[in-house]
């Protein structure tokens, strides 16, 4: 082995490296941003989020965010008002369901009778997935053999002296 | 084998009645007609304007029983009740009740005039940006709040009000000396 198939060999294998250098990079990228998160919100986009969330409480199915309603414009606007005074979003939507309930909130909230929205359909397919499984094991499970053939009762020594008796009297008894 | 398919058709049957429980709970309810959270509950205060008079603030009220009616002069709804709510303002004025309409969605021109018009005695306050609207979780006009004297809501009617049901929830109020 001499220096210039060393060489070779590391010319050879400079584009794999490269690549390998490369993914590297596009990883570390991607987990700076997943770690680093977004960049914060402007307060337009945090306004937009929050109607985006609540239900237009005139409409039919239009959020506040989409609804034309002037009712819907003003609480925009208060959206807008409390956004710019600092107040979070979790207390800025506590604030409406507390005047409208539940029903203004465009996803039902996790907890109580609407929390069954998101857990039924689970605990449904656990169910469905669990009954699966027993009916394909019961299904493949292969066929079990006949049970042996009981023989014939075991008599006692004092059972079988009487059954040789009987036996004994019967012949006597036939004729010739 | 036969228990088997017992405790199979009972189970069949008690998901049924489940399903038919739950079916007739939710289909003899008006998915339109939502119950405010807000009954049983302090009522928001507020300081607002009035059309003619000096602001009105809900807290000062304290120890009366509010009439507060959300109202708009195009709404015709509000023309339909508003005999019941100059009723109830004159029989009961002088008793510890004061009844305050709250314009909604208008111009103060328009209420002004509405008010000229149908000679409305109680104070109206105008609700610029509906503040107060939105933290009475207001959805249309008309809509009443019966707020007790010690400032908690204890009705709340949407759509035109009725005289004679008013006057016998303000009259049950009045007779109860802790409220």
């Amino acid at each position: 082995m001499n220096a210039a198939g060393t060489l070779r060999r590391a010319r050879a294998g400079r584009p794999g490296l490269v690549v390998l250098i490369a993914l590297a990079a596009g990883l570390a990228a991607l987990v700076i941003v997943a770690v680093g998160g977004h960049p914060p919100a402007s307060q337009a986009q945090q306004v937009q989020q929050i109607a985006a969330g609540l239900h237009c409480p005139i409409c039919r199915d239009l959020s506040v965010a989409d609804s034309p309603a002037p009712l819907a414009q003003q609480m925009r606007q208060e959206i807008a008002q409390k956004v710019r005074a600092g107040e979070p979003a979790d207390q800025i939507r506590a604030g409406f369901v507390a005047a409208y309930g539940d029903s203004v909130l465009m996803s039902p909230p996790r907890r109580g009778v609407t929390g069954a929205v998101y857990y039924l359909p689970v605990l449904v397919l656990a169910a469905g997935l669990l009954t699966a499984f027993l009916l394909l094991r019961r299904w493949l499970r292969p066929p079990q053999p006949d049970p042996p053939q009981a023989g014939p009762p075991q008599l006692s020594a004092a059972q079988r002296r009487a059954v040789a008796r009987a036996v004994a009297r019967l012949r006597e008894e036939e004729p010739g | 084998m036969t228990s088997r398919r017992t405790r199979l058709l009972a189970g069949v049957v008690a998901a049924v009645a489940v399903i038919v429980v739950l079916l007739m709970t939710g289909l003899g309810r008006d998915p339109s007609v939502f119950a405010s959270p807000l009954v049983g509950r302090a009522a928001p205060n507020f300081t607002l304007p009035q059309l003619d008079g000096p602001p009105v603030t809900l807290a000062r009220l304290r120890g009366q029983v509010v009439v507060l009616n959300f109202w708009a002069s195009w709404c015709t709804e509000c023309q339909v009740e508003q005999a019941a709510l100059d009723q109830t303002w004159q029989q009961f004025q002088d008793s510890g009740v004061v009844v305050i309409g709250v314009n909604f969605q208008d111009t103060a021109d328009a209420a002004r005039s509405y008010v000229r018009t149908d000679r409305v005695a109680y104070p109206v306050v105008e609700d610029a940006g509906s503040k107060t609207a939105l933290a009475y979780g207001l959805r249309g006009v008309p809509e009443t709040f019966v707020v007790n004297r010690s400032g908690r809501i204890v009705k709340h009617v949407i759509g035109p009000v009725d005289a004679a049901a008013l006057a016998s929830e303000i009259n049950s109020m009045l007779a109860t000396r802790a409220q």
